[in-house]
């Protein structure tokens, strides 16, 4: 009780979460060992669980911005959303769920807006190079879904529900149970919005107007099924996932608010069955997945309905074997088969592509790390060049970890469907987009006291992406998908978690800034060095994270600079800052863990765009109430 | 002394008789652009807002881009896809805004925005304070007060439309996306009265000295008909004149003429000249295309001065080119982005040569 006063009391509390269900132990940094990188050479970070938890009622979109250097480029909540790594594309980012890609194959990317963090248990980011080892097109980096089991006999039961301003309600429901040998987990989540949130519109006539948003009401659901049966060393998982989200798209605060009646409903059925056997000298795996998409857009006004519909089914297998306990090598293949079926296709469009990919890693003492991967493509019948790539990370002393590593990939894209079938504009004589991508870094992670450590990380990067495709327009009055785009990426990024351990506060502070310069290169004999449009030069986050007990605070800042909106680099959206706290009181009742919790976004009402003349919210307010119950 | 003051007393009078346009007042303290010169309607690109309006001043032979944000500090809207000088004003009708922006015609101050349409494309002054303004995604054209600026009515004509032409009391309207029709439009009526078919895709027209409505007919954008271009006698409504493109893969745009009314020009691989009596189509261009996309064309109705404006990838700011009346190069100047349509406002006398 005297916490929850406590919680009433102090609206802006500086104690954050206490895991009541961990035991504290005292934390031990083992230095002796090998290089601890994955990949060495090459950058991945996992997110925060305690970050993903408070964002499991927001989007990807949300959570990547603001615990990431990935750019989202949004149309605001709800609105679609697409991510930018390392000054690279939208359709540069893959997305993986569990090893298999689920980008969209007509646009080549995922909308991140309608990806939910709380259906994942672990969310992988791999950065320039490091996403060849997932598959091929990421030049920016991928986004890498992983749902795992948790072998335990306790049933846990967590539900969620929560409200907040502008009409937003959302609830989440997850129920885990099983034993030692098989386990079950059960995901439920849904989401709505009126989104209805006021803005000053100050360019659509002589004097500034208060307008209300309109025609931006959204709704999702999603669902996901998880079984697992373990027996011996193997497991054997089957997995269904289905979400659908409905969606207004309102337009920009140039046009009418009456709106011309845009409306988007996605729809996606996912299943993945597999095989994994672990734990022995020769370990393998194999899953199938079937893949479903239906995206349906209409626009009233302009009589535009368009249907879309995709089924892939992809198998993907891989054999992994230890040569002493130094070296590790692959052999992965995977083929998709897609069929898609829409009524902006001439015709129903079947693509065949596969892939085989020797990799290895190995770790020589405790100093050395390197990585190598070989890839061939066959997209259709071509075979295409072989991706590529190698890295190297050194330990520079003896029992502490500072690292050097650098990496250098060869990275390949086959085009999108769109690009290539889309009736009128779409090419399908169109090149395979390719990127050569180095990178540089140093890491260290060393405890400062016996209750302070401290982790950073700097990286260098270049990505040069060549055949890069670009809608133009052609000859005719519509655009068409060509070769003809070069985009020099280049920049660096760096980050700070310090962490802080006294008695019963635990303090974690993540930053991070990034800089990138992204530029469209030599093109017709000319060469520009203009800033790619959208793509921020400086970008920064932070992240400070207090608890005490059962009180938890989060305090998010979240620094997007200037962007370009203009080829020729004259016209830009300013930069601006975004702040938002979390704060939140866990309470135990026997086998009950409550959760109250109040986020503010836009505490201090930053009137800002991420894409030119489409308003975002100001300050607005949510609150959870959550269970669980072991 | 006295023939002296007859010749006082009947110059006046003579004076008197002689029809002279309004002389209009110009306030030095107001007056932003020289009024001699041409606007450009830079359409920017689709959804992105980056829309703008383009002067070229005869006088000082130079560019103001971005003159209508420069002005009322917002800017112009989402697609700015036509425009017309009416008195005192310029009525600019912004496409995707949904809006048609009244400025005044040198200051450029905002003095009102029309709203309430749905996609409109182009304006014609149909009448006194009068005019249609055309809607690429309604049924119905919308009639505009020219004094109140309002919405005074709309005209069912149960397609989209595209260009209009003004001859006599008849709107003619083409009706541009998948369509084939011309719809004529009683203009003391507002009720529609008739349509011929002519070729596919009507994408714009213009009436000749004689009064024949040219149609130029794209064949639509799937390249399966072939391009037409079609004359219309304006009192019988008849198809009078015919003439098909060789090719499938001739795509015309952007008919105009010259300010005698009898030569035709259009854009298809560079910019084509024909006399209307001609009887083929040309068979080379008058200005070759070279290395640029032509997008659009005026005829300046003063020295004759061919203006072309070059939208290089639609995504950068565009350029706009200076040729004689006899197509030779004067000068290029960079406009905004995706430069389109072009309204001149000269006065006899002024060339750029």
């Amino acid at each position: 009780m005297k916490y929850s006063l406590l919680y009433l009391f102090i609206s802006v509390p500086v104690y954050l979460s206490g895991q009541q269900d961990t035991i504290p132990i005292r934390e031990i940094i083992i230095t002796g060992r090998q290089i601890p990188a994955e990949i060495p050479g090459f950058k991945k970070t996992s997110v925060d669980s305690l970050f993903q938890n408070n964002y499991s009622h927001l989007s990807f979109a949300e959570l990547l911005s603001e615990s990431s250097p990935v750019y989202i480029k949004s149309y605001g909540y709800g609105g679609s959303a697409t991510t930018s790594f390392r000054g690279a594309g939208a359709s540069h980012t893959q997305v993986t769920w569990n090893g298999i890609n689920i980008n969209s194959p007509m646009p080549g990317q995922s909308d991140f807006s309608i990806l939910v963090p709380g259906m994942s248990d672990n969310i992988h980011l791999s950065y320039g190079g490091a996403s060849i080892y997932t598959g091929s097109g990421g030049f920016g980096g991928s986004v890498n879904l992983e749902n795992k089991p948790v072998w335990s006999e306790k049933a846990q039961f967590y539900l969620s529900t929560g409200t907040g301003s502008f009409g937003h309600y959302s609830g989440s429901v997850r129920f885990r149970t099983g034993n030692s040998h098989f386990q079950t987990v059960t995901r439920l989540f849904m989401n709505a919005s009126e989104n209805n949130f006021p803005y000053i519109n100050d360019v659509a006539a002589s004097e500034p107007v208060r307008e209300t948003r309109k025609n931006s009401r959204f709704r999702q659901n999603s669902f996901l099924e998880e079984l697992y049966y373990k027996k011996g060393s193997g497991t054997l998982s089957a997995m269904i996932w289905y979400q659908s989200a409905s969606r207004n798209l309102p337009g920009s605060m140039l046009m009418a608010q009456s709106g011309s009646g845009e409306k988007q409903n996605d729809e996606s059925f996912r299943s993945i069955v597999g095989y994994e056997s672990g734990k022995g000298k020769i370990n393998y795996y194999l899953k199938g997945a079937w893949l479903v998409t239906n995206l349906d857009y209409t626009n009233r006004i302009a009589s535009i309905n368009s249907e879309n519909n995709t089924n892939t089914f992809a198998l993907k297998g891989g054999l992994e074997t230890k040569i002493k306990s130094s070296t590790t090598i692959n052999v992965t293949f995977n083929d998709e088969y897609t069929i898609v079926a829409s009524n902006n296709y001439k015709e129903n469009i079947f693509r065949n592509s596969a892939s085989v990919t020797l990799s290895a890693q190995r770790k020589t003492g405790n100093r050395f790390g390197t990585s190598f991967l070989l890839r061939g493509i066959i997209d259709g019948q071509s075979l295409l060049l072989p991706d590529f790539a190698a890295g190297i990370e050194y330990r520079i002393f003896a029992y502490k970890d500072h690292f050097l590593k650098t990496g250098f990939s060869r990275n390949s894209r086959i085009p999108s469907m769109n690009d290539r079938y889309w009736n009128p504009g779409g090419n399908s004589s169109l090149k395979n987009e390719y990127a050569l991508q180095y990178e540089a870094g140093y890491k260290l992670s060393r405890p400062v006291t016996e209750s302070f450590t401290a982790d950073a990380e700097i990286t260098v990067f270049s990505t040069l992406v060549r055949d890069m495709i670009q809608w133009q327009p052609g000859e005719y009055s519509y655009w068409t998908a060509r070769n003809i785009g070069n985009v020099n990426a280049s920049g660096a990024e760096s980050v700070i978690s310090l962490k802080y351990k006294y008695n019963k506060i635990n303090a974690r502070l993540n930053a991070g800034y990034s800089f990138t310069r992204s530029v469209s290169g030599k093109r017709d004999d000319v060469f520009h060095t203009n800033q790619m449009m959208y793509i921020p030069i400086n970008q920064a986050n932070s992240s400070l994270n207090i608890s005490r007990g059962r009180i938890y605070f989060f305090w998010i800042t979240d620094f997007t600079g200037k962007r370009y909106i203009t080829v020729d680099n004259t016209g830009f959206l300013p930069g601006y800052v975004l702040n938002n706290i979390i704060s939140g009181l866990k309470i135990d009742l026997r086998k009950t863990s409550v959760d109250l919790n109040l986020r503010i976004n836009n505490l201090f009402n930053s009137d800002y765009q991420t894409i030119a003349y489409h308003p975002q919210p100001g300050r607005s307010y949510f609150v959870t109430i959550s269970f669980q119950m072991n | 002394m006295r023939n002296l003051f007859l010749f006082i007393i009947t110059s006046v009078f003579a004076i008197s008789c002689i029809r002279i346009n309004e002389p209009v007042v110009i306030d030095p303290v107001k007056l932003r652009v020289s009024p001699n010169g041409f606007f450009i309607v830079n359409e920017g690109n689709f959804g992105w807002g980056n829309g703008s309006l383009t002067y070229f001043s005869y006088d000082s032979v130079k560019t103001y881009n971005n003159f209508f944000e420069a002005v009322n500090k917002r800017p112009l809207g989402d697609v700015p896809y036509s425009m017309i000088v009416y008195g005192n004003y310029i009525y600019i009708v912004v496409n995707n805004s949904e809006k048609i922006e009244v400025i005044d015609r040198l200051s450029l101050e905002s003095k009102a925005t029309i709203t309430g349409l749905i996609s409109p494309r182009n304006i014609a002054v149909t009448g006194d304070h009068k005019a249609y303004v055309t809607s690429m995604y309604s049924d119905s054209l919308r009639i505009l007060d020219l004094k109140t600026n309002k919405i005074s009515g709309h005209i069912n004509i149960k397609n989209s439309s595209e260009a209009v032409v003004v001859q006599g009391k008849k709107a003619f309207i083409a009706n541009w996306i998948g369509g084939n029709e011309i719809f004529i439009v009683n203009t003391d009526t507002d009720q529609l009265i008739d349509s011929v078919e002519v070729g596919p895709e009507p994408e714009s027209m213009v009436a000749d000295k004689n009064g024949i409505i040219w149609v130029l007919c794209n064949g639509g954008w799937t390249r399966e008909n072939f391009a037409e271009l079609i004359g219309i006698n304006h009192e019988t409504n008849e198809v009078v004149k015919q003439f098909t493109f060789p090719s499938r893969m001739n795509s015309p745009l952007n008919l105009t003429r010259d300010s005698d009314g009898d030569t035709l020009f259009y854009i298809d691989e560079g910019i084509q000249c024909m006399n209307i009596n001609s009887s083929v189509l040309p068979s080379s261009p008058f200005i070759d295309r070279g290395n640029k996309q032509f997008y659009r064309i005026g005829i300046n109705p003063v020295n004759g001065n061919i203006v072309a404006t070059d939208a290089l990838d639609y995504q950068q700011n565009g350029y706009f080119m200076i040729y004689s009346g006899k197509g030779a190069f004067v000068s290029s100047h960079q406009a905004g982005i995706i430069p389109g349509n072009i309204c001149f406002l000269v006065n006899p006398g002024h060339t750029t040569e």
